[in-house]
């Protein structure tokens, strides 16, 4: 199975966000159509639906071509991708009014009140998350699909 | 045509057959299980990872619509 490789990483890089994804929308349909809660939580669901599953998929096509050079555990190569996301789902959600930046930490949703002595809390833990879903679940994709 | 592929394929020269046999080792890669071996050897590291973000979800739930969002 050597054929298409950057198609199939592709593949095993979106695989997760596209579980996470109907658990979003579930929320969401619950929230806003059967609870009627006023904030248009739908604002948040573009920067998990239209990036992040292409951020995953490319994200694994470069640890393909880049790995025979660097040698990277894909582990490590998925935790580097916050620091590149964590500021583009910022700027994403300050644009679209769900993410309200405060005098003493930041609004998500009007309603998670993360103080900004939380904010690196929250930034180490989305670096091990990615970091266990990269070794653990992309990289067992990739054993499967042939290209690790 | 017999000529010519008798040309093209030259018959193989000495003993073809290998001096051993493969049929063991190959059943052993068979039952090999990687993926099992891998979760076995889990590293503690990535154990007291996954316990600081079970912690961070019970105590700070705010966390799990801003985690969800990068998901």
């Amino acid at each position: 199975m050597n054929t298409h490789p950057y198609l199939r990483a592709f593949l095993a890089g979106i695989f997760v966000p596209a579980l996470v994804l109907p658990l979003i929308l579930t929320v969401f349909i619950v929230l806003r159509l059967v609870l009627h809660v006023p904030f248009p939580i739908e604002r948040g669901i573009i920067f998990p639906m239209a990036l992040v599953p292409s951020l995953f998929g490319l994200w694994n096509m470069l640890w393909l071509a880049s790995h025979g050079r660097t040698h990277l555990p894909i582990g490590v190569h998925g935790a580097v991708l916050p620091i590149f996301g964590a500021p583009i789902g910022a700027t994403v959600a300050s644009c679209l009014g769900i993410l309200a930046v405060g005098a003493h930490g930041v609004t998500w949703f009007q309603a998670c009140e993360v103080p900004y002595a939380l904010i690196g809390v929250f930034f180490l833990a989305a670096l091990a998350g990615y970091y266990l879903v990269w070794k653990y679940i992309v990289g067992f994709l990739n054993r499967v699909l042939g290209i690790a | 045509m017999k000529k010519l592929l008798q040309q093209a394929l030259p018959p193989v020269k000495g003993d073809a057959e290998p001096d051993r046999d493969l049929w063991p080792a190959m059943l052993e890669r068979l039952n090999a299980q990687p993926d099992a071996v891998a979760l076995a050897g889990c590293a503690w590291f990535d154990w007291a990872l996954v316990a600081g973000l079970a912690a961070l979800v019970a105590f700070f739930p705010a966390s799990i619509p801003v985690l969800l969002y990068y998901l």
